[in-house]
């Protein structure tokens, strides 16, 4: 059955949406779910024909008025959180996203409470060199 | 006899790399540089016996037969040679020995370049016993093969020629820098003379590394057939963090260097510069990655890297715990100060540099609790960003600052038109462009980098006019090129990825069809033949009001390895590339073929920015070569005509670090 439906889609043209704004938001969308059959690649990059089905179906759930969490979603049940480029930033995971974050705030609070102790405002200003080396 | 001939070399190599290491650790003095030029040209002769086994076609070198092929044209054959995992370890060595012979042959003579040249050849012999004993490019095949099973055709292509040597000089160049900064911790000289003469191989190594990274780009543009320049893939991550890595160096280099300071922060940052292009290695050859760059899926050499990259690391932190705390502080500064704006540049691509290193291993780490994460394009754009954009937003400030303290109000008066100019990009950009999020702060973000660098040579230029502009000295222009760079690169790249249109069609023969409101014709394909491939070659006439322009995209298939590849066709245009890649034939409808058309706005501008940011690094290497010879030849005058206040001032840390370079060995200085 599934092979009937993909050699079906292979024959068929990639049509995009009518809607440019939606046909967009596919596209974004195409960038982020991960082709489950090929090496590190997302489904707008694969010649796979099981991504072009999953761009057809990432176009037809947007066409029937999906949002992006939607879509994603649907993928996710079928095939698990590796297909999402996006990782899920629920429960503890939301610390994926806070990493970068919580390393920047804590190099700013340590060189910040530095930079407290180190106001120098009798110090005269050195200019840059640079211009006089030519 | 070439394949015996080159394992000879290669052991010879490896002893004169114990050599290197005897003398340098026991102060041989002539003797360690005569060693570090002798494991230069003993590894050349090896890579060259290499070579020529790939260009004479010598099938009885298993590398050769399973490398090449007698349908390969020259170029390739020769590219052959470093496009696998053997060979490219032996290029791998050549450069680091490479780098060891220069400097022998350039540096100054004191305890220093000893000691350095030392380390360095500990690493290329730790280098060519894993390359001899464990990934041996001489091993002979028997009996030797009709033809060779031919080149991953992915891989035929000028830029991917030209990618791993440009790649390595960066990744392996750091080994030196890593080298110095061992010796310097060794000897206790990390100073402002260490930082001096650190600089320009830091900026030869980050410069090259960023035409390596350049070149990759450009080529998994048109080669690929996805119109994509960067896919936060782990392999092109792996590259990433040791460039952010040395793009914080060649920045700490500069304070350490003028003001002596951040001395035990810059040390850190050269080790681990080399300790990520080491992980870089490990992640791409031991086969923990799946990628479409990963070669030489082999367990035993991971664990071999794995182990080089504990035992340097090891060693390299263990020497900094003990000595890093000894470190003089450098010269007393207000936190708004360019050194204050330097530290800042040094958080931002520091956090950096740790959040590509998180989001790439991430999914590595979830596996081993038996997770599947992937982490892609949304988390890396998300991560770097917003912390990238406030670096940006900081540098034109920096750019007009002063050593030890700055008065912030004339630099923000002279940003006005600047700021001006990006602000009203970005809400130009956000009316017209509204769908796109990243497009309105982006290119304000880029027009003030550019408007940044205009208003600093204004600056340094002043009333005089332009003849002043060709009085500029070279560091000047090198930073200004390279900062230039950075902006040209950050417009093409938000505007790139805001306006990139992609869209699959089917067509039979005489077709027509319209792709943003342009009209194409397609005519047809046929077979069409090259020197080692087949291919289906379509032809498709873009109709214009002027004309008719003829693309011809090609599916190629080398019978050698039985691989099709894409040949895609641009044209490029002001508004962009327009970019044609052909799919495949389709069932049942004779002669029709599906095909991917793209536009790609600005795309030109995110390799000439990023080939910019490169000049710049080379251009600042050279006006640091000529300072130090100038130097050399004419100590102690120190009062070199000046113009304007602010370099006179700049004059004595300057004049004072050049009589250091000239007077006293700079081993006196030992802190412990």
């Amino acid at each position: 059955m599934i092979l009937a439906l993909v050699m079906a889609i292979a024959t068929a043209a990639e049509a995009p949406l009518d809607d440019p704004r939606a046909e967009q938001r596919a596209q974004t969308l195409m960038r982020e779910i991960r082709c489950v059959v090929c090496e590190n690649e997302p489904v707008s990059q694969s010649t796979a024909d099981v991504a072009r089905d999953m761009r057809r179906l990432i176009r037809e759930q947007i066409a029937e008025g999906a949002t992006n969490a939607e879509v994603r979603d649907y993928f996710s049940d079928r095939y698990g959180d590796f297909v999402l480029f996006r990782p899920r930033a629920d429960g503890a995971r939301v610390l994926i996203w806070g990493f970068p974050l919580i390393l920047l705030l804590g190099g700013a609070v340590v060189l910040g409470m530095r930079a407290m102790r180190m106001r120098r405002k009798d110090l005269a200003p050195v200019g840059d060199d640079r211009d006089a080396a030519s | 006899m070439i394949a015996e001939i080159g394992h000879l070399l290669a052991f010879l190599a490896f002893a004169s790399a114990l050599s290197q290491v005897w003398f340098g650790f026991t102060g041989g003095g002539e003797t360690v540089k005569r060693a570090a030029v002798g494991t230069f040209a003993l590894t050349v002769a090896a890579f060259l016996l290499l070579i020529v086994g790939f260009v004479t076609l010598d099938f009885s070198m298993e590398l050769v037969a399973k490398h090449s092929h007698s349908a390969k044209p020259l170029l390739y054959r020769i590219s052959g040679a470093w496009g696998n995992h053997e060979g490219s370890m032996l290029m791998w060595c050549v450069i680091m020995a490479g780098y060891g012979g220069v400097a022998a042959l350039t540096m100054r003579a004191d305890a220093l370049k000893e000691r350095a040249l030392g380390v360095q050849g500990a690493l290329t012999a730790a280098s060519m016993a894993y390359l001899l004993f464990a990934s041996s490019p001489f091993a002979r095949l028997d009996p030797a093969p009709l033809d060779g099973s031919g080149l991953n055709p992915l891989l035929q292509d000028p830029a991917l020629a030209a990618h791993p040597p440009f790649l390595y000089l960066g990744y392996v160049g750091f080994s030196f820098v890593f080298s110095l900064a061992a010796a310097g911790l060794m000897l206790g000289v990390i100073d402002r003379d260490w930082a001096k003469r650190t600089r320009p191989w830091a900026l030869a190594a980050w410069s090259a590394l960023t035409v390596g990274i350049a070149i990759g780009s450009i080529w998994a543009y048109y080669e690929l057939g996805w119109g994509g320049w960067w896919f936060w893939d782990p392999v092109e991550n792996a590259s990433f963090m040791p460039w952010l890595v040395g793009a914080a160096l060649v920045h700490s280099l500069i304070v350490t260097h003028k003001r002596g300071g951040m001395a035990a922060w810059t040390v850190f940052l050269a080790v681990l510069a080399f300790l990520l292009s080491l992980l870089g290695a490990f992640l791409v050859r031991s086969g923990v990655l799946t990628s479409v760059h990963a070669f030489a899926v082999d367990p035993q050499r991971g664990m071999l890297l794995l182990s080089g990259l504990a035992v340097a690391g090891g060693v390299a932190f263990g020497l900094y715990a003990w000595r890093a705390p000894l470190l003089k502080s450098g010269e007393p500064f207000d936190p708004v100060s360019r050194e204050g704006a330097l530290i800042f540049n040094n958080l931002c691509l520091a956090v950096a540099a740790g959040s590509v290193m998180f989001g790439t291993l991430l999914p590595l780490a979830a596996q081993i609790w038996g997770l599947t994460i992937s982490v892609g394009e949304p988390w890396f754009e998300f991560a770097l960003g917003p912390m990238l954009g406030a670096l940006f937003l900081i540098l034109p400030m920096a750019q007009g600052s002063t050593w030890a303290r700055t008065e912030p109000a004339p630099i923000l008066k002279r940003l006005i038109v600047a700021a001006v100019l990006a602000v009203g990009a970005g809400v130009l950009a956000f009316v017209l462009y509204r769908q796109s999020p990243w497009l309105a702060p982006g290119l304000a973000v880029g027009v003030w980098l550019v408007a940044g660098v205009v208003t600093d040579v204004a600056r340094r230029v002043g009333p005089g006019g332009i003849s002043r502009l060709f009085k500029l000295s070279s560091a000047v222009w090198g930073m200004t090129i390279a900062h230039l760079g950075l902006g040209v690169f950050v417009i093409g790249a938000v505007g790139e990825h805001a306006g990139r249109f992609e869209q699959t069609f089917v067509a039979e023969p005489g077709d027509e069809f319209t792709f943003r409101g342009m009209q194409f014709r397609f005519e047809g394909a046929k077979a069409a033949e090259g020197p080692n491939y087949t291919a289906d070659q379509a032809t498709i006439e873009w109709i214009r009001d002027g004309g008719v322009v003829t693309l011809r995209p090609e599916r190629r298939l080398y019978p050698a390895s039985g691989t099709p590849t894409t040949e895609v066709a641009i044209r490029k245009t002001i508004a962009g590339d327009v970019y044609v890649a052909l799919g495949d034939p389709i069932r049942d409808r004779p002669g029709a073929w599906s095909m991917r058309v793209s536009h790609h706005p600005m795309i030109d501008w995110v390799f000439g920015g990023a080939l910019l940011i490169a000049v710049g690094g080379f251009v600042s290497l050279f006006s640091l070569r000529r300072r130090a010879t100038r130097e050399a030849s004419e100590t102690e005058t120190g009062d070199r005509a000046q113009q304007g206040s602010p370099g006179a001032a700049a004059e004595t840390p300057l004049g004072q670090s050049a009589g250091q370079a000239g007077g006293q060995p700079a081993t006196r200085e030992v802190s412990t």
